[in-house]
């Protein structure tokens, strides 16, 4: 059987697309990690220390259920990650992680400042604070 | 190592507006070569701009891409407005790469019937750019 030249260059098309398309998201993995190696380490600004969250272990029932509602999707049901990072021994500030929470992370993690008060995210952070 | 963190998106919105503007012009220009009467020279020019700015529109795919995974960190799908662009994103870059190889492979040999599907799945392709060019403007202002 022989292939017209057109035939012969939806072949290569399609190849050339696939080929592509999977190189690209192959390549994600090691640009992630690539990513991570140059990323500066999270740190807590004087700002963050004066803004500290109080937590407690009643609160941390509360948050362990938004975290379940809100969370878990891609942190995890136990916070070990799962899309998203392991939220266990977290080496940052309560105020940082709180900022986080409400504020997202651009093109990684979405806002909840709508979805929760200042209350709310006290209880996740107690909650956090336990994962360990 | 320390990489300039505004690095990769300031390559990114270098790179990201070509690949969106040439697929757009490749999808105008064949659109209007198709239109065009028989007897016009300038019907054959219309083609010729759709050949160079696909072809180029093909290539310009690769840094966008790239730059795109190194900001987001591989991040390929994201949430909100992130997964949106993604979804436009993915589709367009193995569509606009498809359309390049093929036409740069047909040349004018192309049947009418396979140029019709040719510029067919090219005016997608461009829907799909607008749509993820729509979206990484969304994540710029939300952000």
């Amino acid at each position: 059987m022989k292939f017209s030249s057109e035939q012969n260059a939806l072949v290569w098309a399609l190849m050339a697309s696939v080929i592509s398309l999977g190189g690209a998201l192959l390549a994600a993995r090691p640009i992630q990690m690539i990513a991570n190696l140059s990323s500066p380490p999270a740190e807590t600004s004087s700002a963050d220390a004066q803004a500290e969250i109080v937590t407690s272990p009643e609160l941390a029932a509360q948050g362990q259920e938004f975290f379940a509602m809100s969370c878990s999707e891609c942190h995890g049901d136990d916070a070990h990650g799962d899309e998203g990072p392991d939220l266990h021994n977290l080496a940052i500030s309560n105020a940082r992680i709180a900022k986080t929470i409400k504020g997202g992370i651009k093109g990684e993690m979405p806002k909840f400042a709508k979805k929760y008060g200042d209350k709310e995210i006290a209880a996740l952070v107690s909650y956090l604070r336990t994962l360990r | 190592m320390m990489i300039d963190p505004a690095l990769w998106p300031k390559l990114h919105g270098a790179s990201v507006h070509f690949p969106i503007a040439l697929a757009m012009a490749a999808a105008l220009f064949d659109g209007l070569g198709l239109i065009w009467p028989w007897s016009s020279p300038r019907r054959e020019q219309f083609h010729v701009a759709g050949y160079f700015t696909i072809i180029l529109g093909a290539l310009g795919t690769f840094p966008a891409v790239l730059s795109g995974l190194f900001m987001t960190k591989g991040e390929v799908l994201g949430h909100e407005a992130l997964l949106f662009h993604h979804l436009f994103v993915w589709p367009a870059f193995a569509g606009l790469v498809g359309l390049g190889v093929w036409r740069a492979l047909v040349g004018d040999k192309a049947s009418s019937r396979g140029f019709g599907v040719y510029l067919f799945v090219l005016f997608l392709v461009a829907g799909l750019m607008a749509g993820a060019g729509y979206w990484g403007g969304e994540l710029i202002l939300n952000s």
